[in-house]
């Protein structure tokens, strides 16, 4: 039997364990080897799913014109298992391993910690289902849809959060170590953000629509996008990396300093840079520069991150030539550091207007997953598994092969891709000598990546291998396991109410003859108010909530009450019903995946895609659809650009149209009729969230929709195409396709009891309202733009 | 009253208003981590190497 004392019995002499009444408490660690059991399961998921979303990329007809298994439907699944299934397991058992040791207590319910194993589980299930179906927001990172998202707020905040802070608050151990404080501003941040980001009008059980539009509800994703990277994958790790790094090096983190400054600077910081994914959009210029500011500050607490974390091996890099453990965590801290550097990098807006929409993003965003969430994960598990299965490890050698393994496939994966990214983005912005751009077909600048895709295939080979490592050595040392785990019974006693630190008990300038400023000054500096939030579980978070909700008001609130943000288009019109209905095709399939909705004003952007967007644009975009990469053209602009008949075969075989797309076959939306009957919660959601929409276009939506369909349908037929077609849903979203972009340059006809312009304005100032003005400086940020890119 | 209020803010100042704010606080922080004092670092520091773990097993 362990004895433990409360570690601040040292310090004031005056108490003893004596006095409190001794407890005697073990560790639930059979949650813990749950969470792990689901980390490596969803590991080896979401890394087969990359490697088949990067196969599908390379061979689109392998996907036999199945829906399920497109591109565009795979991988928001990817994504979502990779970031939810893989890292949130990795982190909770990280969480419910050391929580209870850092606090000296048992997690507080038994029952709480499996509703919560198994109702991730769950979501996590619904998620792999929906998402393949086509039901999806489509909103990066959040692409599950409204039922799904209340089972996370409940499972999140309710259950692990309640679990949480209540094992916080019967804790044994007086200071609430560092690592507490990450996951402490990870449970508050990430419900706020799923919570404010999800809000939704629902338009069935499998649809809701989000109540921001087009400038507002890219600003609120990237808000949500950014910070789920901040607050899911960097800060929970920061608290894996304080408490496992010092127990696999034993050795005390090398400045705790340095963890109070960073910790506050990544709260603080953090929460602005979303917008820095928005860079030359619509978003208005100032959002946009903050965003900047703040990304580059942000730089300098993540690297006092990673010298923490690397410094506390000093001592000890010995160690790491022979510890595997050790190995993975200083290789994910790199990738951490180089990440972060990175990502400032990307946010200065001249850097990002080459990368943006390239595959450069793709490469950032691996480093920092496969080299910093992946490893960390490895680490800990290794370090785990001996102490969770009471065995030693099944082969040691096995875990350094995974290491090598695992290092060679990051760096086959980012390096090709680094330079797939500067390719595309080098092409996209060339020019000839007579000012025409070098490279006009989008499919030249793809086909020429192609060869790096196949690359990257290699290096996620290797890495997915490496995870079929821990698999096999996993099962292994299970199979090795004692035939019952040894549960050790700790004693501590219960934490006193009535506690005083040396700071407050200590003055050293109590008897110095000086100004009672200084003495208040000079008690404020040595952190005695800090230590107490230190000590004290609901104030810190509360404290670490207004921290962030603070720095979240600052920038949401002139975002939406400034009107001049999104000046008013008069010709913007909302969707008919059959576009509405096309739309809706366009998010479920995932489309946003590979095709933008954004010209930037860029000379080379403008040239090959037309006029750039301007914010009124987007006022019945929900959800918006700027996208964040280019595997495909730009769709800003694309009504009228090509023939109804040239989308009706795209759809059928996109080679047949652009030879060498990389684009699968939508083969059933030619076959699969539309159900025109289910349009109308479409429009009525639509409706209810401001769209003009008459009591005579919700009633009469299915008929308004057939009679537009019909007219598609007969325009494909003039132009040589099928007949009798007006029933399909390819029909609903050719007609989307045809309307995207055009409303800028639509003239109305003057109203018939219209009165002549007085005091001279000009006719297109009537038209299009505040909006001159938007393109005054918009023409100078094009030119700022260009001679950035020159 | 309150909607007087809310006219009269100015938000386009937010946001320096808001660096500002980050400003002072990271001064505050940084102030106040320089002079905690080593002893209380090093011992908060060590907290997770006090905290009984069971060795793994060797056989």
């Amino acid at each position: 039997m362990a004895t433990v004392t409360d570690s601040d019995s040292h310090e004031s002499p005056s108490r003893s364990t004596s006095d409190a009444q001794l407890e005697h408490f073990s560790y639930d660690d059979s949650i813990v080897r749950m969470f792990v059991t689901a980390t490596i399961l969803w590991g080896l998921v979401a890394t087969l799913a990359g490697l088949i979303v990067a196969i599908i990329l390379v061979l689109p007809w392998l996907t036999g014109g199945l829906p399920w298994f497109s591109f565009g439907r795979l991988r928001p699944l990817h994504t979502n298992a990779a970031i939810f299934a893989f890292a949130g397991n990795g982190i909770f058992a990280a969480i419910y391993y050391s929580t209870q040791r850092l606090c000296k207590a048992r997690m507080w319910s038994d029952a709480l910690s499996r509703i919560h194993f198994w109702g991730w589980q769950a979501i996590i299930v619904s998620a792999a289902i929906t998402l393949p179906l086509g039901i999806t927001q489509s909103r990066e990172y959040a692409e599950l849809e409204w039922p799904i998202d209340l089972a996370i707020a409940v499972i999140w905040l309710f259950v692990f959060g309640g679990n949480f802070l209540m094992t916080l608050i019967h804790r044994r151990e007086r200071h609430m170590y560092v690592a507490i404080w990450f996951y402490i501003a990870t449970i508050v941040t990430v419900a706020l953000l799923h919570v404010f980001n999800n809000l939704v009008v629902p338009a069935g059980w499998f649809k809701g629509y989000s109540v921001y539009a087009g400038v507002q509800d890219a600003f609120m994703q990237w808000w949500y996008g950014h910070n789920a990277v901040a607050f899911f994958l960097t800060t929970p790790f920061l608290g894996l990396m304080y408490y496992f790094l010092p127990k696999a090096a034993e050795r005390p983190v090398f400045s705790y300093r340095l963890s109070i400054i960073h910790f506050w600077s990544l709260v603080f910081i953090y929460i602005w840079a979303g917008p820095h994914h928005l860079h030359y959009t619509a978003l208005p210029e100032w959002a946009s520069t903050l965003g900047m500011l703040f990304s580059l500050m942000l730089w300098m607490p993540s690297w006092g991150g990673m010298i923490n974390g690397l410094l506390t091996l000093r001592g000890a890099w010995h160690k790491v030539a022979v510890d595997p453990v050790l190995k993975f965590f200083v290789v994910g801290i790199t990738f951490y550091g180089m990440s972060t550097f990175e990502g400032p990098m990307l946010s200065i807006k001249a850097i990002n207007a080459l990368s943006h929409y390239t595959d450069w993003t793709i490469a950032h965003v691996h480093s920092g997953a496969l080299g910093w969430n992946g490893f960390m994960i490895f680490g800990m598990l290794y370090w785990l598994m001996p102490r969770l299965y009471q065995t030693k490890m099944w082969s040691q050698k096995l875990i350094s092969l995974h290491f090598w393994t695992g290092t060679l496939g990051i760096l086959l994966y980012i390096i090709p891709i680094y330079a797939a990214g500067l390719m595309q983005g080098l092409m996209w912005r060339a020019m000839d000598d007579t000012g025409h751009l070098a490279y006009p077909d989008f499919i030249e600048t793809i086909q020429s990546v192609v060869p790096l895709w196949w690359l990257r295939i290699g290096g996620g080979l290797l890495y997915v291998s490496g995870v079929v490592m821990l698999c096999i050595n996993t099962i292994m040392t299970w199979s090795n396991r004692p035939a019952t785990y040894e549960v050790p019974v700790y004693s501590a006693p219960r934490l006193t109410k009535a506690y005083e630190d040396e700071v407050s008990k200590t003055d050293p300038l109590k008897d110095v003859p000086m100004l009672e400023l200084g003495k208040k000054v000079d008690a404020l500096g040595r952190m005695g108010w800090h230590r107490r939030w230190e000590r004290l579980p609901v104030k810190f978070t509360v404290l670490v909530t207004i921290a962030v909700l603070v720095a979240t008001l600052f920038e949401l609130v002139p975002t939406f009450l400034i009107r001049s943000n999104v000046p008013t288009i008069a010709t913007v019109k909302p969707y008919t019903p059959l576009e509405l209905a096309g739309r809706h095709i366009f998010v479920s399939e995932g489309c946003y995946n590979c095709h933008s909705q954004m010209i930037r004003p860029i000379v080379s952007e403008t040239k090959r895609y037309g006029e750039y967007s301007k914010p009124g644009e987007f006022i019945y975009d929900r959800p918006f659809q700027w996208g964040s990469r280019r595997i495909g053209p730009d769709l800003a602009r694309e009504g009228g650009k090509q023939s109804s008949f040239w989308h009706w075969t795209h759809f059928e075989n996109p080679e047949l149209v652009s030879p060498g797309s990389v684009m699968p076959s939508y083969e059933h939306l030619l076959t699969q009729d539309l159900k025109f009957d289910a349009i109308k919660p479409h429009v009525v959601a639509a409706r209810y969230l401001g769209a003009p929409y008459t009591d005579d276009d919700v009633e009469n939506c299915e008929s308004i929709s057939r009679r537009q369909a019909e007219f598609v349908a007969a325009e494909i037929v003039g132009q040589g195409g099928p007949a009798a077609m007006h029933e399909k849903q390819a029909t609903a979203l050719i007609a989307y396709l045809q309307r995207i972009g055009t409303d800028l340059f639509r003239t109305d006809p003057p109203p018939a009891d219209a009165k002549p312009a007085d005091d001279g304005a000009p006719a297109d100032e009537l038209q299009t309202g505040d909006e001159s003005a938007t393109v005054d400086e918009s023409g100078a940020a094009e030119e700022e733009a260009q001679v950035a890119a020159e | 009253m309150i909607k007087d209020l809310v006219c009269a803010l100015d938000f386009s100042a937010y946001a320096e208003v808001a660096l500002g704010l980050f400003v002072a606080a990271f001064a505050v922080i940084f102030y106040g981590a320089m002079k905690l004092s080593s002893n209380a670092s090093a011992r908060f520091a060590s907290i997770p190497l006090s905290d009984d773990v069971e060795d793994p097993r060797d056989e």
